[in-house]
């Protein structure tokens, strides 16, 4: 099966096997090597490296990748196109009392367990603020990922991963959770030929469905029918919360909800999640979502309007025209451009906005609207949002929410991790 | 050009629906997506960066409705409660006050 990714390398899992790991481990351990504990943004990435969902990356960029990205839009070979900078950073404190050197190989643990081998090949500092307004835009510590930047710690280490140690993905996350190989041997025994990748970070509103609908029809163009020769892959975006987010495993079974209840045939519908944790850089985001989705082995990708953004840092359609600045032939996946999908009284259906003529009789819907309905006890109309996903709201409340379907403090003190790194044994 | 108000959609749930029944307000609610009741209290942009500010889980979806969303449900029941005790929807300016207190 052909498994070429993002800049038209091959997809090559940096996996340990278990007997490989266990040897290598104590190796480690009785040569004394240098250890460091990560914390979870880092443990998810190196799980995303590892399998490849960052294909070409084999590692934590080093500072000419990270230069090229903010520059130049590129991986540090200049033809790659990259758009967001994955980073591995250190404190200052924390190198000298490690004594980690260019060079070194170092034994990551998560949780106190053995996980991954770093081969550190750069030790660097960055300018955090030029980072920002070069990925972002903005030097706004408002903005998610321009905190995230600033809450960087001084010194960064680049260089490549081995994971010894697989993440036990944890229920209901489990079948959801498939690495970029898995995900093409699934679209194979589907039959599929195209793949339409649908992102989200939401529960589903019939305004999302119809998006899939269309994009699906518009995109399935003039090949045969005889049989389903295409499908839509849901790949939710698990990671880092805000309060006043939907739960993580609502996210996730109010998205699968829609095939399971029929309003798409199991047969062309595939729910999945990936770790990664939001950005919000708007048009740069949507770049990268490509190049991920390239690596799932998506052919097509939809980008709706304000796709990846957050307030009003980005115009809504800027995420629609970065496209056209890339080289052609640079992205192996074909975006697919929407726009708004609203509800007309007139028409009395759920309507794209590009065909449309009622406009000034229009109400749009968001993602924000309904959970705002949602959160004053209203269930909201079927023909706006599915009975059956409401529901399953309702039971992800009680069954993963402690009581409610949003992130709140106490969900983020108490839920269960998505995934685990137990002891190597 | 008139100022542009950014509404607090306080959605009607029974508890509510009934209380505005018994104040004989009912004509306030209009009904928007395929039947869903809804009160849109105004707010100035000052009044508005205030609200978002008090409460940091409130949002103001810029990108498509331009409402503010998700304020704590019992925040907006206060809300709702000024708006039927004033008959009004322009209850901003007092509840603001109220909060600020």
């Amino acid at each position: 099966m052909e498994m070429i990714g993002h800049g038209g390398k091959e997809i090559v899992e940096r996996v340990m096997s278990k007997d490989a790991a266990l040897k290598r481990v104590a190796e480690m351990q009785a040569a004394k090597v240098k250890t460091l504990d990560v914390r979870l943004q880092m443990a998810t990435e190196i799980i995303d490296i590892a399998y490849g969902f960052f294909s070409p990356l084999e590692g934590f960029m080093t500072k000419a990748d990270v230069e090229a990205v903010c520059n130049n839009m590129t991986l540090a070979d200049g033809k790659t196109v990259w758009s967001i900078p994955i980073v591995f950073d250190i404190s200052s404190e924390e190198l000298e009392k490690s004594g980690i050197k260019q060079y070194d190989e170092v034994l990551l643990t998560y949780t106190g367990n053995p996980f991954a081998i770093f081969d550190i090949t750069d030790i660097f500092t960055l300018d955090v603020k030029e980072v920002a307004m070069k990925v972002y835009g903005t030097t706004e510590d408002k903005h998610p990922g321009v905190k995230r930047t600033y809450q960087y710690k001084d010194k960064f280490l680049g260089g490549k991963i081995t994971l010894l140690n697989p993440p036990k993905i944890n229920e209901p996350f489990t079948k959801y959770w498939l690495t970029p190989k898995q995900m093409r041997e699934k679209f194979k025994e589907k039959g599929w030929e195209m793949i339409i990748n649908h992102q989200t970070r939401n529960v589903p509103h019939t305004g999302h469905e119809w998006l899939m609908k269309g994009a699906y029809l518009g995109a399935y163009g003039s090949m045969m029918v005889d049989k389903p020769r295409g499908g839509i892959l849901v790949n939710a975006m698990i990671g880092e919360k805000r309060p006043g987010d939907y739960i993580d495993e609502a996210i996730i079974l109010c998205q699968d909800a829609q095939g399971k209840y029929g309003y798409f045939r199991e047969d062309i519908f595939l729910t999945t999640c990936t770790l990664w944790d939001m950005r919000y850089a708007g048009p740069k985001e949507a770049i990268f979502h490509a190049c991920l989705r390239t690596n799932l082995g998506c052919t097509h990708h939809m980008f709706g309007r304000d796709h990846a953004g957050v307030g009003t840092y980005y115009d809504p359609y800027d995420a629609h025209r970065i496209f056209s600045k890339l080289p052609e032939g640079s992205l192996r996946i074909k975006p697919i451009f929407n726009l708004d999908w609203w509800f007309c009284p007139v028409c009395d259906e759920v309507t794209y906005s590009g065909l449309c003529g009622h406009k000034d009789k229009k109400a749009s819907f968001s993602g924000t609207l309904i959970r705002s309905i949602i959160q004053d006890g209203v269930k909201p109309p079927r023909r706006i949002f599915r009975p059956e996903v409401f529901d399953m709201i309702m039971e992800c409340a009680e069954k993963y929410g402690f009581g409610n379907a949003f992130v709140t403090e106490d969900y983020l003190k108490r839920r269960q991790p998505v995934f685990t790194i137990e002891p190597l044994q | 050009m008139a100022e542009e108000k950014f509404p607090i959609n306080i959605w009607i749930n029974e508890e509510r629906l009934a209380k505005i029944q018994a104040a004989g307000l009912a004509d306030m609610c209009k009904e928007v997506l395929a039947g869903l009741k809804v009160i849109a209290v105004p707010a100035t942009a000052e009044q508005r960066d205030k609200i978002l500010k008090i409460f940091p889980t409130a949002k103001f979806d810029a990108a498509t409705t331009r409402s503010i969303e998700n304020l704590p449900r019992q925040i907006k029941d206060q809300i709702f409660d000024l708006v039927i005790e004033n008959k009004s929807v322009d209850v901003v300016d007092e509840f603001l006050k109220s909060v600020e207190k």
